[in-house]
């Protein structure tokens, strides 16, 4: 048989438990706006009854525990799509500036100046020996090689000044894997202490989230240590409570590799921020770079070679057009230079003759030949910008469905992890009327006392 | 919890909506102000390269034409330079014809031998014309190539050389644009300033006038035969200059079918642009206020 004391108990019981859940809720709606925050839930769960004779009896309600609502697997995909997200914006807004030097709006792009220049030698074969039209020649051939010069420049220094976004990478990287295993050290101590850490696991959270926005992370859930991070290539980030730090190095070339402990592992960060920059500035750039120096090169050495098979004005067998680039071209672009200052010494002549303009065609002939076999010098420049024109639209397109997959990620997130103020109001209704209910209990019991105490008192007849 | 929760933060979706067609309208407007459907490779990565072969080609005709108009008043100055050369023979057969007469006195043959000077010496300045500083009976070696010499038996001495320039006017297409002057004025069985000198010794000496006078006709006859040369050319560079102006405009058209902006579409692309802003905008507007808690009293 129960007793009013046990049901006083159980109604007690039954306010605390209501009262803490009204805790949940106050803290949900606190937490409205907070990015990240996951929703708490309240568990309530009913106490071990006890049987006096045949009879169970309930011993009422208990707050077991506030359980943070999160899908750690979908954690995991939003941090798998933020550091795809993560690398495609570092390059696409990388590869936006460089294709700025590709553009031929402004007309002082290479194809135009080359263009340029040849049209200037088909205006000397119609005069060979006048002045002002050799000294167009070599103006044009002057602004051949400043488009190349400049273009080439810039490049190398775009991929110079991402060493500083590589340097800073790791350093914000090193910040938040440290801060993580501190929060892992935090969260495990409370877990052994059965204690929820749904606060603390948020930040961490928040944290991966972080960090897959700067480099491959992959992800280790274990019961022992907590959680491990690590890079996609398996080097270590956190293990539980400690973390690895990443470390840059300038190499020979002034190029920031990035270690971790004493391996290079730059060619194996494919993802995130680190990983963008690391495409553009090691392998997109240099690409673009080396092909500008063969266009260069060729060019060069067409031109050199034609300008020698001739004459200059005053009889003399033509020399060399353009500084002789490198024989394997590397720095052909950003070193091209004119040779000579003295416009008579375009070799125009086939037969020492002044007014011959032999060896013109032989000049305009370069304009047909083929680069490296890649093309004319015009269709080989044309190649070039529709490569650095695909890359750019085809990251851009990845970077857009990038962006909506992340943000269904997040919109189902939200939908399992968000509050929502709508259910939070109807659950704050609940959690008052039971609380009410269980006051009125308390009240009744307390009447229902005070009877039992006043048994046998006799009344004043 | 039985029903599905939906995400409560509609807004994030919303916003990056509102940057999509944000950006839209950007690119639309780039595209009306520049007119250029391509302002960035990455636009229409194929067309921007083919824009840029397609410049490259466009260049290349421009400087064509540019060659033929400068070959052409090249090749005029020549042809009217030889035209000159055949009304000066012209003159000098009439007089010569003139000069056979036998009735003329000493006196009067030797007015006649005069005249016939004086346009030699005309004949020499022709020979010796200049266009821009380049002189046009030289071959290629851009020199005076014709200088008087007494101790030369037609009077002059060829210092050119029989060499001529090519210019090309076209993909593979190459015009001669020069005869050498001695093919033209020195030329055997028709050398002009030979004729001359051999009629003016004829009148002096009063032998052989009839004999000079056919020479000079051969000569004339000579000179008018090279004439068509410049003539030809000149026709020729008439009708690559209507080819090269088609190519031009086919080229103009095909830069512009690749790169140039559709105006008509891309306003009205814009103009859908701007409903689909104000929609997106009406509706993070109407994102609800209100919740549950505002009906709790």
């Amino acid at each position: 048989m129960g007793s009013l004391l046990g049901s006083m108990a159980i109604a007690t019981g039954a306010l605390e438990a209501e009262q803490g859940a009204l805790d949940a809720t106050s803290n949900n709606v606190a937490n409205v706006n907070t990015p990240d925050y996951s929703r708490q839930q309240v568990i309530l769960s009913e106490n071990a009854p006890i049987v006096i004779g045949n009879v169970s009896f309930g011993t009422g309600v208990s707050l077991q525990q506030l359980q943070s609502v999160r899908d750690p697997i979908l954690q995991m995909r939003i941090a798998e799509e933020t550091q795809a997200q993560g690398q495609l914006n570092a390059y696409v807004s990388q590869m936006q500036q460089t294709q700025v030097q590709f553009s031929s709006t402004g007309g002082n792009d290479i194809g135009t100046q080359i263009s340029k220049f040849f049209a200037s030698l088909q205006q000397l074969s119609t005069n060979p020996s006048d002045s002002s039209l050799r000294q167009a020649v070599l103006t044009a051939a002057q602004n051949v090689a400043n488009a190349f010069n400049s273009t080439a420049r810039n490049l190398n220094q775009q991929e110079s000044s991402l060493n500083s976004n590589v340097t800073q990478d790791v350093q914000q990287i090193n910040t938040l894997t440290a801060q993580i295993a501190g929060l892992n050290q935090q969260i495990s101590s409370l877990q052994d202490v059965g204690q929820g850490a749904g606060a603390l696991i948020d930040q961490r959270d928040a944290a991966i989230n972080q960090l897959s926005g700067l480099i491959d992370v992959s992800e280790i859930q274990s019961d022992g240590t907590g959680l491990t991070l690590t890079t996609s290539n398996g080097s270590p980030l956190v293990t539980g409570g400690q973390s690895f730090a990443l470390s840059t190095q300038a190499d020979a070339s002034g190029t920031q590799q990035v270690y971790s402990g004493t391996n290079d592992i730059t060619d194996q960060i494919v993802s995130g921020d680190l990983g963008g920059v690391i495409q553009a500035r090691d392998q997109t750039i240099p690409g673009l770079l080396s092909s500008l120096d063969t266009l260069a090169g060729g060019l060069a050495d067409g031109l050199n070679a034609a300008n020698q098979q001739g004459f200059d004005l005053n009889g003399n067998a033509g020399g060399n057009l353009f500084v002789p680039p490198p024989a394997n071209d590397q720095g052909a672009a950003v070193n091209m230079a004119v040779a000579i200052t003295d416009p008579s010494l375009i070799a125009a002549s086939s037969d020492g003759t002044p007014g011959s303009n032999g060896n013109v065609a032989n000049l305009s002939a370069v304009a047909n030949q083929s680069i490296s076999g890649g093309g004319t010098p015009s269709q080989y420049y044309g190649n070039i910008v529709f490569q650095v024109g695909n890359d750019v639209s085809n990251s851009t397109a990845e970077l857009t469905a990038a962006q909506s997959i992340l943000q269904q990620l997040q919109d189902q997130r939200g939908s399992i992890s968000g509050v929502s103020l709508n259910e939070e109001a109807a659950n704050m209704v609940q959690f008052q009327q039971a609380f009410d209910a269980a006051a009125q209990i308390v009240t009744t019991v307390n009447a229902m006392l005070y009877t039992v105490i006043n048994m046998g008192t006799l009344t004043n007849p | 919890m039985s029903a599905t929760r939906v995400n409560p933060y509609p807004l994030p979706d919303l916003l990056a909506a509102l940057e999509q067609v944000q950006a839209r309208e950007q690119n639309d407007a780039t595209e009306i102000a520049t007119g250029s459907s391509i302002n960035f490779p990455s636009d229409d990565p194929t067309g921007a390269a083919q824009l840029s072969e397609l410049t490259d080609e466009s260049t290349q005709v421009d400087s064509f034409q540019q060659s033929v108009g400068s070959v052409n008043s090249l090749l005029s100055t020549a042809d009217s330079t030889l035209n000159s050369v055949i009304a000066a023979l012209q003159t000098a057969i009439t007089a010569g014809t003139e000069g056979a007469n036998g009735t003329l006195s000493d006196s009067d043959r030797a007015n006649v031998a005069a005249q016939v000077r004086g346009i030699q010496s005309q004949l020499l300045s022709l020979a010796n014309t200049s266009y821009q500083g380049q002189y046009i009976f030289a071959g290629t070696a851009n020199v005076q190539p014709f200088v008087a010499d007494a101790n030369s038996p037609s009077s002059v001495t060829y210092n050119g050389n029989a060499d001529s320039n090519e210019v090309t006017i076209g993909n593979g297409y190459q015009l001669q644009v020069n005869l050498p002057g001695s093919q033209i004025f020195t030329a055997a069985g028709g050398n002009v300033f030979q004729s001359i000198q051999d009629l003016i010794t004829a009148l002096e000496n009063n032998t052989n006038i009839g004999n000079a006078v056919t020479e000079v006709d051969n000569a004339y006859n000579s000179v008018n035969a090279q004439r068509v040369f410049y003539g030809n050319g000149i026709s020729q560079l008439t009708s690559q200059s209507t080819y090269l102006n088609t190519e031009k405009l086919d080229l103009t058209q095909q830069a512009n079918t690749v790169g140039g902006a559709d105006l008509a579409a891309v306003a009205s692309q814009l103009a859908n642009d701007e409903t689909a802003l104000n929609a997106t905008v009406e509706a993070i507007a109407k994102i609800p206020q209100n919740s549950l808690f505002d009906y709790l009293k």
